[in-house]
């Protein structure tokens, strides 16, 4: 059980995919401007990583070295597809508002960055774990970004607003406040690892 | 040696100038166009400099301090910046905006690429930038020249971009700076004669004030009106942050290029991109972004205008 | 020649699971899927034309184009249409209720990307607001957001110009 649980968190704080891999920064500039969103593309990426985690380590012994990706991608993107689905039935507004970066999530790094990098050469539990710590990794990466830029950008917590007269500082919500949050906060988790 | 730029291509000759001797010159003639900026726009505009000044030098103390290096806010880089801050706000600027300008400057557009010497653009319009994206309705707020009851007016450019004309706005009026404008930017007199004596010494360089003002003067006469070569190119020389920008931002020495072939080049580049913006961009005024970008190419233009060794 | 074949049948196999897997999947959420939009759209339709108590859309080629609006007593009274048009950072729909002499009752946006805060902005009752009561020329009057000019422009403009055309094709109408 401590080997799982050791798994698991290696992707939350030593392997951060955002702060210490470096991975799938493109859909956190984009859907980092508010909770919901965050919270949103953190759960349905958290579910394709599992998802493909699990079936890829299955058929590890399957799948033949030189077609690997296709086979991959296939597998990823049949559960992409699947999370589009069930979120367009099932809450509309979050589809719409995270958009075509819901189907971009095929080609997130993370999801393919674990296939290859771990899944297809760890047992199926184990890529169990490392699929779930990740995903949740990735997930409060996003809650710490978004949250940051959804306060200060746009002075509101969940849509809320907080204090009222408060003038927000608005560039932080436009994309060019996404690049300046991520470096500052890659600088910080630099700054805190470097000291160790 | 016709160059007496601190940082220039090589060979080198140590002569007795120190960078904290130009910065403090520089800084003395940039006061001559803040003091008619106080006597056009009111006492209001003299808080926002002092506040963007002093905000400039203790962000840079407090970062200095914090990461245990020297504090060298008496090097007079700190205090141009805050200056030059103030200088493109409109005067009745909201002081804690100020603040957040001249700590965003400090922090984000100089300290966070480690201090003097190795910022890629220029501290205070990243400021300016910053602000202008965070607050636009405090940004292009601008108060009636000679007033001093919180009247406020479009500037020039504004008017001319909303409505296609300028107003009813004389050039005696634009180089005198009776208009509504950023603290700094509107008198032309003053600007031109605080920038007389660092260019007699050559502190700055004629080269990119001049080819950066003619270009633009060139591009919005061709491009200005409806039919070609119409257009009211001393209206644009004149008005909004041009000569200032020409002046006291585009040659900043850390943020452009070394020679002189790459200072035209810059000087080049900044006019045309300043026209474009002001003619067919949607801002009325495009100097600060002009500016930036000529920043971000300026390590490019270094390369290729590169002097030949010599003798090859 | 034995390892393609390996490649082909392998590949095959988890693509035909994926299919196989993806039509079940598609086969529980389609109803529900067309339900939401079907739901959403009469919400949308009450809030732009509240007086209003059935609706008939009219279509051209599989595409609604408008919809009649009827009142109580089954007279046809209003049209209601969506508009669209390119953003700063998105395409922003909106649906409009108009009166069959052009003046809009009401609009509301129905999908946005705009930026949080900023443009986003088009959503709330003070910019949408405007709108209510105006002729068709009257919408120049509607003040843009300060700060969300481009995504201000692509409401204002898209209902402008949407709200012409179908007052066009109704003038002939009974």
């Amino acid at each position: 059980m401590k080997k799982f649980f050791h798994e698991f968190l290696k992707g939350i704080f030593r392997e951060n995919p955002t702060f210490v891999l470096a991975l799938g920064l493109c859909p956190t500039l984009a859907v980092s401007t508010s909770l919901t969103n965050g919270l949103g593309m953190g759960v349905a990426a958290t579910f394709v990583l599992l998802g493909s985690n699990v079936i890829i380590s299955g058929m590890r012994n399957i799948i033949p070295g030189r077609i690997r990706i296709p086979c991959y991608i296939v597998v990823i993107a049949t559960f992409v597809t699947l999370v589009e689905m069930t979120m367009k039935a099932y809450s509309p507004a979050l589809d719409r508002a995270l958009g075509i970066y819901v189907p971009l999530i095929v080609v997130n790094c993370i999801v393919l960055g674990r296939a290859e990098a771990y899944a297809c050469k760890s047992s199926v539990t184990n890529s169990f774990f490392d699929g779930l710590g990740m995903g949740v990794g990735f997930t409060l990466a996003l809650l710490l970004i978004s949250g940051i830029r959804e306060v200060s950008g746009a002075g509101t917590i969940l849509g809320r607003e907080i204090i009222k007269g408060f003038d927000p500082v608005r560039v932080i919500s436009m994309p060019s406040g996404a690049l300046l949050v991520i470096g500052l906060l890659l600088a910080f988790f630099n700054l805190i690892k470097r000291k160790k | 040696m016709k160059d007496r730029l601190i940082v220039s291509a090589s060979p080198h000759l140590h002569k007795g100038e120190s960078t904290t001797r130009i910065m403090w010159i520089v800084f003395l003639a940039l006061v001559p166009a803040g003091a008619a900026g106080v006597v056009i726009f009111g006492v209001r505009a003299l808080w926002v400099i002092l506040w963007s000044i002093f905000f400039a030098l203790a962000s840079e103390a407090a970062i200095q301090a914090a990461t245990k290096r020297k504090v060298t806010i008496l090097d007079g880089s700190a205090a141009i910046t805050g200056l030059l801050l103030a200088y493109n706000l409109p005067p009745g600027a909201p002081l804690w905006m100020v603040a957040a300008g001249s700590f965003f400057s400090i922090a984000i557009g100089k300290q966070v690429f480690g201090g003097l010497g190795q910022n890629i653009f220029n501290p205070a319009l990243v400021g300016r930038v910053f602000l202008m994206a965070s607050w636009p309705k405090y940004m292009t707020t601008f108060s009636k020249p000679l007033s001093y009851d919180a009247v406020t007016s479009a500037t020039p450019l504004a008017l001319l971009k909303e409505s296609g004309v300028p107003g009813n706005i004389s050039y005696q009026d634009l180089f005198w700076g009776l208009r509504g404008g950023c603290i700094g930017e509107a008198c032309i007199v003053a600007l031109l004669l605080g920038a007389a004596f660092p260019l007699f010494k050559k502190y700055i360089s004629w080269h990119i004030p001049f080819t950066y003002i003619a270009t633009t003067g060139v591009f919005t006469y061709i491009f200005g009106a409806k039919t070609f070569f119409g257009g009211d190119w001393m209206f644009h020389v004149l008005t909004g942050g041009l000569v200032l920008g020409a002046f006291f931002m585009a040659t900043d020495y850390v943020t452009s290029p070394l020679t002189r072939r790459g200072q035209i080049v810059f000087g080049i580049g900044c006019g045309i991109l300043t026209a474009v913006i002001r003619l067919w961009g949607g801002y009325p005024e495009g100097v600060s972004y002009a500016i930036l970008m000529m920043n971000a190419a300026t390590p490019i233009i270094d390369r290729f205008t590169r002097n030949r060794v010599y003798g090859s | 020649m034995k390892e393609m074949v390996r490649y082909g049948v392998t590949l095959s196999l988890i693509c035909g699971i994926a299919a196989a897997s993806l039509a079940a999947v598609n086969l529980m959420t389609k109803s529900r899927i067309i339900a939401q939009a079907q739901a959403e759209e009469g919400t949308a339709l009450k809030d732009v034309l509240p007086q209003a108590t059935r609706f008939e859309p009219v279509k051209k080629d599989g595409e609604t184009l408008y919809y009649k609006a009827f009142d109580a007593q089954g007279n046809w009274t209003a049209v209601a249409f969506t508009a669209d048009q390119k953003g700063y950072s998105s395409v922003i729909q909106t649906m409009a209720g108009m009166s069959r002499d052009g003046v809009i009752s009401a609009i509301k946006v129905l999908s946005q990307n705009e930026t949080p805060g900023l443009g986003s902005g088009v959503t709330s009752p003070d910019f949408c607001g405007q709108f209510s009561g105006k002729a068709i020329d009257g919408l120049a009057e509607v003040s843009a957001i300060t700060g969300a000019t481009i995504s201000s422009k692509a409401v204002i403009d898209s209902v402008k110009n949407k709200a012409q055309e179908i007052k066009e094709l109704i003038r002939n109408e009974g």
